[in-house]
């Protein structure tokens, strides 16, 4: 029997050009509850843009993006409810303590309480500064505490935009873990877009490449490994496949 | 309803973390010092009264309306907006389950608070010195007098407040902002001066409408068409600075 599995995301003719001639075209995509989908493309093929998009800080110049079925567009607060994202750089409020910080998001969401600030400041070890603020913080320790507030409510669907930007080895390897963990132990579903093609290959379960503002693949990782030696080989042939034409 | 009460004790907690407050209460604190020093120092070195203990408040009214009060608004207005854009902050309040109107409507309440806070601090502030320095010509009609000019001095500033939010989502730079925002200042205060007969459509020729509210005998025909005319333009500049702020990309 076939398990009938939800659409965290849907992306439908999503369109965004930007006075500069770049953006993203026409761009059609779908994940499903529970995947770990990585996003992948050079330097400005519109990565951002997409997560900007989906989580509402940019409005489309056409097409719709739906998170768990509810329009980014037309019912924001729903679309939003169950989401959590880092977008471009995993920013607080540098004149607050990380614990002020956190409790700010907090408000948001009448289930979180002060023991839930408490467990999402230990699961990203940030516990013992709880009382410091950001001002201080080295750049991994600001995305600690960046992805401390993406996972604060619990969320369904997580958007991460270069979440191991800044991090050490054993950072990028607990946010790896993590990352794992949520999504096995509570079907998190991740929307994840990375430099690093390494994490990338041992993190996702599925892959998107973009370029150019047109999406040109998406794939199983196990599709992927069955057919090339690494994401990185499926990738650049990916990419020089597209650039040549 | 929710999201929004979280939007606005959120912009309430970050103004009284910024310690934009206590600045605000020691300018208040100043200026309500020289006001009484120098209505002290006329008493003393020309024999002359200036004020009772109600009618102090009242000068103090007219100087901040026209100064620090403006300004102050004009600072927070300016840190709601351009502060948290060029930090990058804003978008941590856009990406939580609240509508734009939602944050916007927060912001702009925390501010409308901020100067109901900031003129009832001067009035309290003004009222005891006054009451200290002349407890003689303290009267309870004076009092209500008092408490109805810094209500009503409110509506003014918070329009012209308004049309520093639309500034704000117009220009990005909070520095020209702010330089725009004196230049109106100014520019409105000088038409004003020069054709007094297009004054009662200038925000800042209203700062002190409070005279009429004040006056013996009461001008209602005029203190309803100027609050008319307070409302229309509050509601304009709201408008169009929420239409800006919805349509902002971060």
């Amino acid at each position: 029997m076939l398990a009938l599995k939800t659409k965290a995301i849907e992306i439908i003719n999503l369109t965004k050009r930007y006075p500069n001639g770049r953006g993203i075209n026409d761009l059609n995509l779908e994940v499903e509850q529970g995947e770990i989908f990585g996003f992948l493309g050079p330097n400005g093929a519109g990565k951002t843009t997409v997560m900007k998009v989906m989580t509402g800080l940019i409005k489309p110049d056409s097409g719709d993006v739906k998170l768990f079925g509810a329009s980014i567009q037309d019912d924001y607060v729903t679309a939003m409810q169950h989401v959590g994202c880092v977008i471009e750089t995993a920013e607080s409020y540098p004149y607050l303590t990380a614990y002020e910080n956190l409790k700010m998001f907090a408000r948001y969401y009448p289930h979180v309480d002060e023991k839930r600030i408490d467990h999402c400041l230990e699961t990203v070890g940030l516990l013992k500064y709880k009382h410091e603020k950001p001002r201080k913080f080295s750049l991994g320790m600001k995305q600690r505490l960046g992805l401390a507030c993406a996972i604060l409510s619990n969320p369904k669907l997580l958007i991460l935009d270069e979440p191991m930007n800044g991090l050490d080895v054993e950072g990028m390897l607990d946010m790896r873990h993590l990352i794992k963990r949520l999504a096995e132990e509570e079907g998190t579903t991740f929307f994840i877009s990375s430099h690093l093609i390494h994490d990338v290959e041992r993190t996702c379960t599925q892959i998107g490449i973009i370029y150019n503002g047109r999406l040109l693949s998406v794939k199983h990782m196990d599709q992927i490994l069955a057919n090339y030696a690494s994401l990185e080989h499926y990738f650049v042939s990916e990419v020089d496949r597209n650039g040549r034409i | 309803m929710g999201a929004f009460k979280a939007a606005l004790i959120n912009e309430m907690f970050k103004l009284r973390k910024k310690r934009k407050l206590t600045a605000a209460a020691i300018l208040s604190i100043l200026a309500v010092l020289v006001g009484q020093v120098a209505v002290t120092g006329v008493n003393l070195g020309f024999g002359l009264r200036v004020t009772g203990s109600t009618e102090f408040p009242l000068m103090v009214l007219t100087l901040m309306a026209y100064t620090v009060l403006p300004l102050l608004a004009t600072f927070v207005a300016i840190d709601m907006f351009n502060g948290e854009l060029a930090t990058n902050t804003m978008k941590l309040t856009l990406t939580r389950p609240v509508s734009r109107f939602g944050i916007f409507c927060a912001k702009v309440l925390n501010l409308a608070l901020f100067i109901v806070a900031n003129l009832w601090f001067v009035m309290v502030l003004s009222l005891v010195a006054g009451w200290l320095f002349n407890p003689t010509s303290f009267s309870m009609a004076g009092l209500f007098k008092v408490f109805l000019a810094y209500t009503v001095t409110f509506l003014p500033i918070f329009v012209f407040a308004l049309g520093v939010v639309l500034l704000a989502n117009v220009l990005s730079g909070g520095l020209a902002v702010f330089f725009v925002s004196v230049l109106l200042f100014i520019g409105f205060n000088f038409i004003s001066l020069l054709f007094s007969q297009f004054s009662s459509f200038l925000v800042t020729s209203m700062f002190d409408w409070y005279t009429q509210w004040i006056a013996q005998p009461l001008n209602g025909f005029k203190v309803l068409r100027q609050t008319l005319i307070l409302v229309g333009c509050g509601l304009m500049l709201f408008t169009a600075g929420y239409h800006l702020f919805d349509r902002k990309d971060i």
